[in-house]
């Protein structure tokens, strides 16, 4: 009973219950979706999406937001199909400018908000157009098309079975998420400055450097889902990243984490992103109304963050009791 | 002060003979309008236009696109081609750009009935999408057939007259519409949707119609990646990805629009319309539904064996339109 | 410093309403250190720097079209202030005022009611959804930014599906008519309703005990609570505030479009979002509640929509503009901290 009980305190349970009952009740109702290339289409989504919610979660763990994750991203998968097509790099070569790319608009994010001291809401909202604007400048709306045939294979090919090469880099990325948060000084500096900036800036910790590597790091991730959007989608679409906002806030946010800052989960935000992924093709094979589609996602994210709320005051309720 | 009173000489300029300064304004960025940019240099090129200048607001969203629009007047053009952002809510707008004494003409899409535009130029989606449907049925061969339709924003009224059109055509053949996936013009929902749509129904569809330009893109793809023939598709407009998936026999044909001919023959008529004619009033107009003064702007099927030759198909449509197009449309002087 | 010298003295009808308002609410020395004294340099400045640029941008058309324009971002900056004020956000803005808009719409094409009592059922609408969101963040303790995210897709999901997409326009040509009305040829009575919602909510926030309330609910909720205020209750009035002001924006823009649109705030309303911060947070609205700047909204608001107007105006590529005027947007708000720290550091000498 005392495993369940310390189990059920964890972020990542209540998500992992909603997954399984999900998983579970469409899977009856509609046998198709546990099919391997439903699966295989289910992890494609999770691959990307993943990257995009980790992008966001970073900086929720250091108490403030990004709204420009999606320009980020948007301008490094231009940058990257941009470099192939106009200058014919090498994949692997224009991969890693992008990647620099993301983490320098990124740390200049994490520059302007520590020195300046203005609401990381402001600047990333200025630098939102900053960034699409310079998108839509190079681009002129037009996507690129130049896309090697090794990449477009990497973003679109199998492994072994159900498993995407793509899922390849996200598996690392929640890997290297979680040693960073859990095991390294950085992580912890990271969270310590999210749950109180002052005490953590009296403990030694230096609020402005660790500010600007979350920056740093969001801006890595979200130049990564660029990237390998690009391999998916087979061209360098200048629209990538419009769309990314609401479902980098969802994510965490159904996976516990606290909008103040402080208290993130790795397992638990994707399991938030597999949530979001699960409805969204839930409704397809449902053959839902196209225009209740909205109402219904909106419905199930408002559950999803009742329930988990329902969970946090019965713990601090059972808490009190002993 | 200098450039000030510079400016308001500039706007109260008298009417020279060719200083139409026409301005292409679509919706929004989007590939689709990308023509227009060569289409109003030629048309300068070819009718001596002042200049015919492609300005596209920088989102898709009709409140930036008013804006450019007003922004144009006060830089002094004086003729409109605009793709309506809305068929509904653009049409104030044009009713204040035509209080300047410019023309306006709707090309590419229509306004809705009654506004200031003298007319519209642009592809019928309706009866585009019920041609398209019809090509499938045709390429899907006979028996009862089952269709898949992929198309665009819900907020855009076009998309209910296509999915409409669609659902039509599939009725008078007898074959059935088992799913319309809508609101998925932007990549990743699309390739999210799409994908997963085809991996739980790949076994219960016998054609899949696309009435937009992203699930154009995205279904081809998805079609090449599962690598079955038995799936028929077709397609909407010239994007590279969906004119090679049909040359390599993934997608039945494409329907292609003509934006190009929108743009050539708008900025010849709106140039026409400064310098003494007028728009005939029993012309052979057709009608849609949003507008009685409808011009077809033309719309091909394209399948694997004209794929190479299409822009000179269009190009001859163009043509044969802007041969006849004064005496059929305008009413001029001298 | 000539060209702010003639800046200043060319007074425009317009421009005597806007700077009304701050000498009226702040006197002496300490009006040089607000927000709004610095917005409102800018604005002189870059008005200053269009004007002698772009020959357009003093002509009254778009004088006009300017301001008409800034009348409809501000009223969507008012909306998101009121929310602000309690340390919150409002995301469902653009969905709630699309709703009211459709509201309005319907009643008087599928009903037959006169044109008022259209306008009197969106605003009814428009409250009752800033109501919903209002009760659903109190009684959940949820942040209202994950409230507001999910119903932001439900509002604007049921009203798709209630629509399908159609608008309506066979609205009485009152509607448009005031949309395209020009008194002295550059002031839109948009314009008039947008400064009568800004002297209303200053009235509110200076002279009223509610107003009083829901400043300090927001600056210190639980201090508040101690002192008798209903926090819960201050806090879901803030939000239908939030809805009615955004059904006041819908309506503009209704007036302004000659119809109510489905899409006139993008997909979910997003396009609405932009210019709800903008304005708010450059005026000097405090994200973390508790301090709301009227006046401030109403120049942030002003300032981009003119940013906007003078870089199109200007030519350099309309792909450009979006990434200068988040430059731009940058640059004001580094100048403000600057000219803060400035005088900061002048009265501690």
């Amino acid at each position: 009973m005392q495993v369940v009980m310390r189990q059920m305190q964890t972020d990542w349970f209540g998500p992992l219950a909603v997954t399984v009952l999900a998983v579970a009740i469409i899977g009856t109702a509609a046998p198709p979706f546990l099919s391997t290339l439903n699966v295989q289409v289910l992890l494609f989504a999770l691959a990307t999406n993943t990257l995009i919610a980790f992008s966001q979660m970073i900086i929720i763990a250091v108490g403030q937001m990004n709204l420009s994750v999606g320009a980020i991203g948007g301008l490094s998968a231009i940058a990257f199909a941009g470099m192939m097509q106009v200058w014919g790099l090498p994949a692997p070569f224009a991969a890693v400018l992008a990647l620099g790319i993301g983490i320098a608009a990124g740390a200049l994010n994490g520059i302007f908000i520590a020195r300046t001291g203005i609401s990381a809401f402001v600047i990333t909202l200025a630098s939102l157009s900053v960034f699409k604007g310079i998108n839509s400048g190079i681009t002129r709306a037009q996507p690129f098309y130049g896309i090697p045939e090794t990449v477009k294979a990497f973003g679109n090919n199998v492994m072994i079975g159900p498993l995407p090469w793509l899922i390849l880099p996200t598996v690392l990325v929640i890997l290297g998420l979680w040693f960073l948060l859990n095991r390294m000084p950085l992580g912890r500096a990271i969270l310590a400055v999210g749950g109180n900036t002052h005490a953590a800036e009296l403990s030694g910790i230096s609020v402005s450097f660790t500010v600007v590597a979350a920056h740093a790091i969001s801006g890595c991730l979200a130049a990564l889902a660029g990237i390998m959007l690009v391999a998916r989608l087979q061209i360098g679409q200048p629209s990538i990243g419009d769309d990314w906002l609401i479902l980098s806030f969802a994510a965490p946010v159904i996976g516990g984490a606290v909008l103040s800052g402080g208290h993130v989960s790795v397992a638990a935000t994707v399991l938030g992103v597999a949530i979001v992924a699960i409805i969204t093709q839930a409704l397809v094979l449902f053959h839902i109304d196209p225009y209740l589609v909205q109402v219904v996602l909106g419905a199930m994210i408002l559950w999803a963050v009742g329930v988990n709320r329902w969970r946090e005051l019965r713990i601090a309720k059972s808490a009190k009791r002993i | 002060m200098l450039a000030v009173a510079a400016g308001v000489t500039l706007l109260a300029g008298g009417v020279r003979a060719d200083d139409t300064k026409a301005a292409l304004v679509p919706g929004g960025p989007h590939p689709y309008f990308a023509a227009w940019e060569q289409a109003g240099k030629d048309a300068v090129r070819d009718f001596h236009l002042s200049s015919a200048d492609y300005k596209v607001p920088e989102k898709w969203e009709l409140n930036a696109q008013n804006q450019l629009l007003e922004s144009l007047v006060s830089q002094g053009y004086n003729a409109f081609l605009v793709f309506p952002g809305d068929p509904v809510g653009s049409a104030s707008t044009v009713a204040e750009l035509a209080d300047t004494g410019a023309p306006v003409l709707a090309i590419g899409g229509c306004l809705k009935d009654p506004s200031m535009a003298g007319f519209c130029l642009g592809t019928d989606v309706a009866h585009s999408a019920y041609l398209g449907t019809q090509q499938l049925i045709k390429v899907m061969g006979t028996g009862k057939k089952r269709i898949a339709h992929f198309t665009g924003f819900l907020v855009d009224p076009n998309t209910q007259l296509r999915i409409d059109a669609v659902k039509k055509a599939a009725e008078e053949a007898g074959d059935e519409v088992v799913q319309v996936i809508a609101d998925i013009d932007a990549p990743e929902p699309a390739q999210e949707k799409i994908n997963a749509y085809l991996a739980a129904h790949a076994n219960d569809v016998d054609g899949i119609v696309t009435t937009a330009w992203v699930p154009a893109v995205v279904a081809s793809n998805a079609l090449r990646k599962i690598g079955d023939k038995r799936i028929k598709m077709v397609a909407i407009d010239h994007d590279q990805v969906v004119l090679q998936a049909v040359k390599d026999g993934f997608v039945a044909g494409t329907m292609l629009q003509n934006p190009y001919g929108q743009g050539y023959i708008g900025a010849f008529a709106a140039d026409k319309l400064r310098n003494g004619c007028t728009v005939k009033a029993d012309a052979p107009w057709k009608a849609n539904a949003l507008t009685s003064h409808f011009i077809d702007s033309g719309t091909v099927f394209v399948a694997a064996d004209k794929v190479d030759t299409y822009l000179e198909a269009m190009q001859g449509i163009t043509k044969d339109l802007l041969s006849t197009f004064q005496a059929t449309y305008l009413v001029c002087k001298s | 410093m000539q060209g702010r010298g003639t800046s200043t003295t060319r007074v425009e009808p317009d421009e005597v309403l806007v700077r009304a308002s701050p000498t009226g609410s702040a006197g002496g020395l300490r009006f040089y250190l607000t927000n709004e004294f610095g917005l409102l340099v800018l604005i002189l400045l870059f008005g200053a720097v269009f004007a002698v640029l772009s020959g357009g941008f003093l002509s009254t058309f778009n004088q006009f079209t300017l301001w008409r324009t800034a009348a409809v971002n501000t009223v969507i900056g008012f909306a998101m202030m009121t929310v602000i004020v309690t340390g919150g956000l409002n995301l469902a803005v653009g969905a709630i005022g699309v709703c009211a808009a459709m509201m309005c719409g319907w009643m008087i094409q599928a009903l037959g009611v006169p044109g008022p009592v259209g306008i009197v059922g969106a605003l009814a609408l428009g409250a009752t959804l800033g109501f919903v969101n209002g009760w659903v963040v109190v009684k959940s303790g949820l942040h209202s930014f994950i409230i507001t995210l999910a119903t932001m897709s439900i509002f604007f999901g049921v009203m798709v599906y209630l629509t399908h997409g159609e608008s309506f326009r066979n609205l009485p040509p009152s509607f448009a008519e005031f949309g395209r009305t020009r008194y002295f040829g550059v002031v839109s009575p948009m314009l008039i309703v947008a400064l009568v919602a800004g002297l209303l909510l200053i009235g509110l926030y200076r002279f009223t005990a509610l107003g009083r309330e829901m400043l300090s609910a927001g600056a210190k909720p639980e201090a508040a609570e101690l002192s008798g205020v209903r926090v819960g209750r201050v806090f879901i009035l803030c939000h239908m505030l939030s809805g009615l002001l955004a059904g006041v924006a819908a309506l503009l823009l209704v007036m302004r479009n000659g119809a109510a649109i489905p899409s006139m705030a993008g997909q979910l309303g997003q396009d609405w979002l932009l210019p709800a911060f903008l304005g708010p947070v450059l005026g000097g609205t405090l994200l973390s509640g508790g301090r709301v700047s009227v006046v401030g909204t109403f120049l942030g608001s002003a300032l981009v929509t003119m940013l906007t107007s003078g870089l199109l105006l200007l030519r350099i590529g309309e792909f450009w503009v979006q990434a200068c005027l988040g430059l731009v947007l940058l640059l004001a708000v580094l100048i403000d901290v600057a000219r803060k720290r400035y005088l900061a550091h002048r009265r501690m000498v």
